[in-house]
């Protein structure tokens, strides 16, 4: 009988088509976009975990113009994703120009296994048939866990590091290949996904073909890793501007070695006779790039000054080598307080409209350090107003601060001491007329 | 980035040392002259310590204080100077 027959298929249609509805919500806005080959390489040599991954990205011929590419995280990425950056290869061969893109968090509600999205802004949109080749760059803090997490001063430092051998994605994956580099020979257990292969000190896991999108194969390293853990769990910088002529920054650090923690006695014996088998994980030296022109660099703690440091200057940087009084063992404190001066003219400029600006460097100037938690304060000279600070997004870019001046403000210094010393001679006048004397003088 | 201008001190900073000693010298050799001025110009009776010499110079304040004043200013704005610069060269940027 037709009627019902027909409704059921019209209700049938009604049902396929609000299914659809429902998941395309959940799926990107520019699907047509798949990725047609991925090469992940991840950067273990180090304490941070660095991941540079190269995408060329097509767009379908049937779909619209795409102006963003999402890359996906995992909710432990995210937490401590310290950078993203991606920048777009244009031009031919010899002509690449690197365009850096601008990536933001993207507000897309998030995929069906919670993975978090980020959106990379193309400068210029990507039409239907096109491909196009991506760099992305990314780093991760505090991802390498040691295990096991206490070691005695003579065992070598071994840490897990968890990631997908395919790559987390949104869109459809057509080839892909994950390289991971280990800092040392010593690989003490990976997971196999067909095909993985190891040549010294990389692991390869790839390639694989035809992914879905959003799959998530999660891997476990087991490696050696005896680089510095170095951890400032707190820092303070100062920074004192003074117009005539200096810019005067003050550092307070609380370090920590974040590997694995020291058990057992400290031998001093041993870690100085045996200095190859005996504390391999831990550190004594730090570097610190300091700008260049700087001068009376100190460094000191509670205690007083440390002697044990070193400066060398060039015309483009400085390096500043410090060693605390102790060697730093895995769960190790220590505090100290690093401080120097610049000249104003490299940091203090003019902008539109008569307003100044200083520009710093927003990070920590410690190389290869994991900075938790930082507090930048910027004293600016008496008669200054309107400070706007300029916070960059991300780290490991300059900080600026904009404040209006008026020069005569300058004056108020010496025009203190001037006065200071007049009214000492204003006293010395009141009491040269004095007349103190008792009786009559003549 | 923006190309501008960099901004400096007014003054060069390889002057400081130079315009310390200059401002201090001609303010103490003007603060001096302060004091000197006071001590000679109006003494009378030799026989009297010079304190109490210029408790004898009351009677005529009114023609030297303008006098007095005016070196005092001159020479506490060079010693204000003064000692702002060699606050400066010595590394306390104020």
């Amino acid at each position: 009988m037709p009627p019902p027959v027909a409704s059921l298929a019209t209700s049938g249609l009604l049902l396929l088509f609000l299914v659809s509805a429902v998941s395309s919500s959940s799926l990107p806005l520019e699907n047509g976009i798949r990725v047609v080959s991925a090469e992940k390489r991840i950067d273990l040599t180090g304490s941070i975990v660095k991941v540079f991954v190269t995408l060329k990205v097509e767009n379908a011929a049937s779909a619209s113009d795409a102006s963003q590419v999402l890359v996906a995280f995992t909710p432990t990425e995210v937490q401590h994703l310290a950078i993203v950056k991606a920048t777009r290869a244009e031009g031919k061969r010899k002509k690449k120009a690197y365009n850096p893109l601008s990536v933001q968090e993207s507000d897309l509600p998030t995929t069906p296994n919670g993975a978090r999205l980020y959106s990379v802004q193309l400068s210029t949109p990507l039409k239907p048939g096109e491909t196009t080749t991506l760099q992305v760059f990314y780093v991760l803090t505090h991802s390498l866990d040691p295990f096991p997490a206490e070691i005695s001063q003579s065992e070598s430092q071994l840490v897990y590091y968890r990631d997908s051998a395919v790559l987390l994605s949104p869109y459809n994956v057509l080839e892909q290949v994950t390289y991971i580099k280990m800092p040392s020979n010593r690989i003490e257990s990976f997971t196999r996904v067909d095909p993985t292969s190891r040549a010294g000190t990389e692991l390869k896991y790839g390639t694989y073909n035809n992914q879905m999108p959003n799959t998530y194969l999660p891997i476990l390293v087991h490696f050696e890793n005896n680089r510095p853990f170095a951890i400032v769990e707190e820092l303070v910088r100062k920074v004192e501007i003074s117009h005539w002529g200096n810019v005067q920054i003050t550092e307070q650090y609380k370090l920590k070695h974040g590997g694995a923690r020291h058990k057992g006695a400290f031998s001093r014996l041993e870690y100085q006779s045996r200095q190859s088998i005996s504390g391999t994980s831990s550190f004594k030296n730090l570097l610190a790039r300091l700008p260049p022109r700087v001068h009376s660099v100190y460094y000191r703690d509670e205690i007083g000054n440390i002697s044990s440091s070193h400066l060398r200057t060039d015309s483009h940087k400085s390096e500043l080598e410090i060693e605390p009084r102790y060697p730093l063992f895995g769960g190790w404190h220590c505090t100290f307080t690093i401080g120097y001066g610049l000249p104003l003219q490299d940091f203090l400029f003019e902008a539109d409209g008569g307003r100044r600006y200083i520009n710093l460097t927003f990070g920590c100037p410690l190389l290869d350090t994991v900075v938790d938690d930082l507090t930048i304060k910027v004293v600016l000279p008496e008669g200054s107003k309107n400070p706007q600070p300029v916070v960059p997004f991300l780290a490991e870019q300059h900080l600026e601060v904009h404040y209006e001046f008026n020069p005569i403000f300058m004056l108020a210094e010496p025009l203190m001491l001037i006065f200071a010393v007049f009214l000492f001679f204003v006293a010395c006048i009141a009491y040269l007329h004095m007349d103190l004397s008792i009786g009559k003088t003549s | 980035m923006q190309a501008t201008a960099s901004i400096s001190s007014p003054v060069p900073v390889v002057w400081y040392p130079t315009l310390a000693v200059a401002m201090v010298a001609v303010g103490l050799m003007l603060t001096a002259s302060f004091f000197m001025s006071g001590l000679y110009a109006n003494s009378v009776e030799i026989g009297k310590p010079i304190c109490l010499r210029y408790e004898a110079t009351s009677s005529r304040h009114s023609r030297s204080f303008a006098k007095e004043i005016t070196t005092a200013a001159v020479a506490s704005v060079f010693l204000g100077f003064g000692s702002l610069f060699v606050l400066l060269a010595s590394g306390v940027y104020v």
